[in-house]
């Protein structure tokens, strides 16, 4: 996480660029899209093509690990589960069943590992999409474009208020923490059993919580003061406006989405199994 | 006579959840173009008086109101926040919990935000506001990069950028250290001269306030206005004083040598008194007085730093090669201002960070591999702000929690914690609520916490801030208590007030170098190191200076030992 809170990272890449509202619609056609679909025959290619967008925002690698592996291994532990407890699922899918492996309770079949895998990269296809947009989209920018969209403008004001305050939060707590340990305090390995230290950790939030409602308080009265609520509509000053790349994006989503529709009407995109033959 | 801005006629105000009024039968009228301090200690009523002023009061915080408050010959009632606000502007005293934007532009832009300007005639506002508060090269920072001065600075750009006929500024100094402090009573002068708007201060800092020209001073106490008049009248009376706050000090120093001060001597102005030979002259007979208040004597170090460098990052260095050190039984303090690597130094004397070279020395041993829960048993550390300590309901719970963390007996709890809330002065507390305490009693319920854990050092982050000078003089009078009982303490400040009457040894950082250590009124009169930290020489050093009738270190040396000879005599 950066030091002013927020996950953007700052760069010019047409991502960068894009107005936040564009972003999210371009975001929601992605989804719609992968969810229309079961064919792995649409997500490798969609899979490799958001992962090209994302090469070419040029985020930088360190930055964004975190959230790309939590993906990643939520990913995979999700299959393996999926194969543990249905490992005979994918012979349901496709009616066909193909032993590969005895597991005393069930067998696993050809048919499951291919229907895993094909969930595995329908998911995975949403990966890149969601990094982009998580990590190029600045606050104060999204929600303006979400106010312009619609969206009333205090909730919309909620959403980039809450980001600036993380960091507060986050520097509170470590030092309530260091206070506690010096007070004899222990949240480490060996400085307790997990039921004390989880305990400790549950009484820091008193604190936090207290100082969390006092800075409410002050925020509240300062944006009263100064003439927050007073009107329906507001203006933004970190707004930015549609371009010509944002209005070609939604032209080529929407397209997208008709042909996709259509597509799928034609019965096209059901699971597909290349080993039917076998 | 033109009209006043601001009218109040026996006006009383009671919270709703109170059983007495917080403000009781206020009269006063303000001009439009004066420039006002109201003053006055903690539950004074001027914070409360301020919430009226900028209609938080109603609209926010309610309550039963009697008399007559109006804004422009209008009464709030008739009026909405928003209507007001465009009257008054305020700076509240919280510089981080105000900024709301995520950079310093839209902060200042917040307010046209909400009156639906056109982004393109917003921005060249906001810039012009930012260049009279010299802050337009951040427009793009986060407040995260920004100081508490600079914080305050983009609060008081977008409350100019409304262009009020009011400013208000609710203790604008408090959190901000001399430097910054200093330049933001500048800067409000600056602003009071070009646009000649109406200027409200809440303060009880009087000395640092009146540093720049002040019209009237109204002194607050008790919900009440007890005085009301022009700085030089108020310094001549004893008025300040009386109500619990502190004058500035070469007044006192005056006062003390028996120089009498009247309005027409103008006592604001250092420079016009110390030019008179009868305040040199009986300051000289002051200074010739025998003070029979021997110093303590130095004592083997209990805490000590040996040439020790830290860095985060392991590049840059915040903490340059310091040497310090603590005796048994002494108070030290640490001065600099925010960013100098106080905090960073604390850090190292508790464990929280490591130091990348250099030891760390309890009673002699090498410590730097001390746990921060190790180093706890021995030294305590206290923040500044005791909401942020504080995790348990009751008083006793909350001053038993470290020693039953250690695995004491229960017995052997008890008998300490009573104890330790009898020497501080709480064992009638104990079985209270802590959120029933005020801010000042809670701070001494962190310290009994620490001190029940029977340390030999403690550290105090900012043992002073938010309190204002008759609480202050309490707490530290307690700390001294407890200090003569052996306990040791570092002091971690930029309040030059407390170095000078509460420590016997002073040390001065900047930019992670320790630039001056020794006795406090040699360090503090020190112009060269003070100045190169940018911390502020206090008035008595000016006074000595400019009248010339003793050294600075001897006039302030002089000065303290007065003031403990008048306390003991009390």
């Amino acid at each position: 996480m950066s030091k002013s809170g927020t996950l953007y990272i700052e760069g010019d890449s047409l991502f960068h660029r894009m107005d936040g509202a564009a972003k999210l619609f371009m975001f929601a056609v992605w989804t719609v899209f992968v969810f229309l679909f079961q064919d792995i025959r649409i997500f490798v290619p969609l899979f490799l093509f958001g992962i090209g967008l994302l090469i070419a925002a040029k985020l930088p690698y360190k930055r964004i690990r975190f959230f790309l592996w939590l993906m990643i291994v939520f990913n995979l532990m999700n299959c393996l589960l999926t194969l543990l407890i249905t490992p005979a699922y994918g012979s349901k899918v496709w009616g066909t069943t193909t032993v590969i492996l005895n597991l005393g309770y069930n067998v696993l079949t050809l048919e499951s590992v291919f229907y895993v895998l094909t969930l595995t990269l329908k998911y995975m296809s949403m990966m890149p999409i969601t990094l982009l947009f998580i990590f190029t989209t600045h606050p104060t920018r999204f929600a303006s474009s979400l106010n312009r969209i619609g969206v009333p403008y205090k909730i919309a004001f909620a959403f980039s208020i809450a980001f600036r305050y993380v960091p507060d939060l986050q520097t509170e707590f470590r030092n309530i923490s260091n206070a506690m340990q010096a007070r004899g305090m222990g949240f480490g390995k060996g400085e307790g059993s997990y039921r004390e230290r989880f305990k400790h950790f549950v009484s820091i939030a008193i604190p936090l919580v207290q100082s969390s409602l006092h800075r409410i308080e002050t925020v509240s009265n300062a944006m009263d003061l100064r003439g927050f609520g007073r009107h329906r509509r507001r203006t933004w000053f970190s707004a930015t406006a549609w371009q010509r790349a944002d209005y070609c994006i939604a032209v080529i989503c929407v397209i997208v989405m008709v042909v996709a529709i259509a597509v799928r009407m034609n019965g096209f995109g059901t699971f597909w199994y290349p080993f039917t033959s076998v | 006579m033109n009209q006043p801005i601001i009218s109040f006629r026996d006006f009383s105000f009671q919270y709703r959840s109170l059983s007495e009024p917080t403000l009781k039968g206020i009269n006063l009228d303000i001009y439009p173009g004066e420039k006002i301090l109201i003053a006055g200690p903690s539950g004074s009523g001027k914070s409360t008086l301020a919430h009226c002023i900028n209609g938080l009061i109603p609209f926010t915080y309610g309550g039963t109101i009697t008399g007559d408050y109006t804004l422009r010959g209008k009464r709030p009632a008739d009026l909405s926040i928003f209507e007001i606000s465009q009257t008054v502007g305020t700076i509240l005293q919280d510089q981080d919990g105000q900024f709301i934007g995520l950079s310093v532009g839209e902060d200042v832009a917040f307010a046209f935000e909400n009156e639906c300007m056109p982004q393109s005639e917003m921005r060249p506002l906001v810039e012009q506001a930012l260049q009279v508060v010299d802050m337009l090269p951040l427009i793009n920072q986060s407040p995260h990069d920004l100081s508490g001065g600079q914080k305050q600075r983009v609060s008081l750009a977008g409350v100019i950028s409304m262009d009020t006929e009011v400013l208000l500024f609710d203790e604008p100094l408090a959190n901000l250290d001399p430097a910054s402090g200093k330049k933001a009573i500048e800067l409000m002068e600056d602003i009071h001269q070009k646009s000649n708007k109406t200027m409200i201060i809440i303060e009880h800092r009087v000395e640092d306030v009146l540093e720049q020209p002040i019209d009237r001073i109204v002194v607050m106490a008790e919900g009440e206005i007890v005085a009301i008049g022009t700085p030089d009248e108020l310094l001549a009376s004893s008025m300040l004083q009386t109500h619990g706050l502190r004058e500035p000090l070469y007044v006192a120093a005056l006062k003390y040598a028996g120089v009498g001060l009247a309005k027409e001597d103008h006592p604001t102005s250092l420079e016009l008194l110390s030019e008179r030979s009868e305040v040199r002259e009986r300051l000289s007979i002051w200074l010739e007085k025998e003070l029979d208040i021997t110093a303590r004597s130095a004592s083997e170090p209990i805490l000590a730093l040996q040439d020790v460098k830290f860095s985060y990052d392991g590049e840059r260095d915040i903490i340059k090669g310091v040497s310090l050190h603590i005796g048994r039984g002494e108070r030290v303090a640490l001065l600099g201002n925010n960013g100098a690597g106080k905090s960073t130094l604390s850090h190292l004397f508790t464990g929280i960070a490591k130091p990348s070279s250099g030891d760390v020395l309890y009673g002699g041993e090498r410590i730097n591999d001390w746990s921060i829960r190790k180093r706890g048993e021995h030294i305590g550390y206290v923040m500044q702000n005791p909401n942020h300590m504080i995790t348990q309901q009751m008083i006793a719970d909350e001053v038993s929690l470290g020693l039953r963390m250690r695995g004491m007996a229960p017995d052997a709890v008890t008998a300490r914690v009573e104890e330790t809330l009898r020497t501080c002065g709480l064992y009638g507390y104990r079985n209270w609520p802590i959120s029933a305490l005020s801010y000042g009693q809670k701070k001494r319920v962190t310290i009994a916490s620490i001190l029940a854990l029977q340390p030999e050092i403690m550290i105090l982050d900012e043992p002073t801030a938010g309190q204002d000078y008759k609480h202050y003089t309490e707490f530290m009078d307690f700390i001294v208590s407890l200090s003569d009982q052996g306990t040791s303490f570092l002091f971690i400040t930029h309040d030059m007030h407390l170095a000078l009457e509460y420590t016997d040894r002073a040390a001065v950082l900047h930019d992670g170098h320790c630039i001056a250590q020794g006795p406090t009124s040699q360090v503090l009169t020190n112009i060269e190191a003070i100045a190169q930290a940018n911390l502020k020489e206090t008035s008595l050093g000016k006074l000595a200076r400019s009248t010339g009738v003793a050294q600075p270190e001897q006039f302030v040396r002089h000065f303290i030992q007065h003031e403990k000879k008048v306390k003991r005599d009390e």
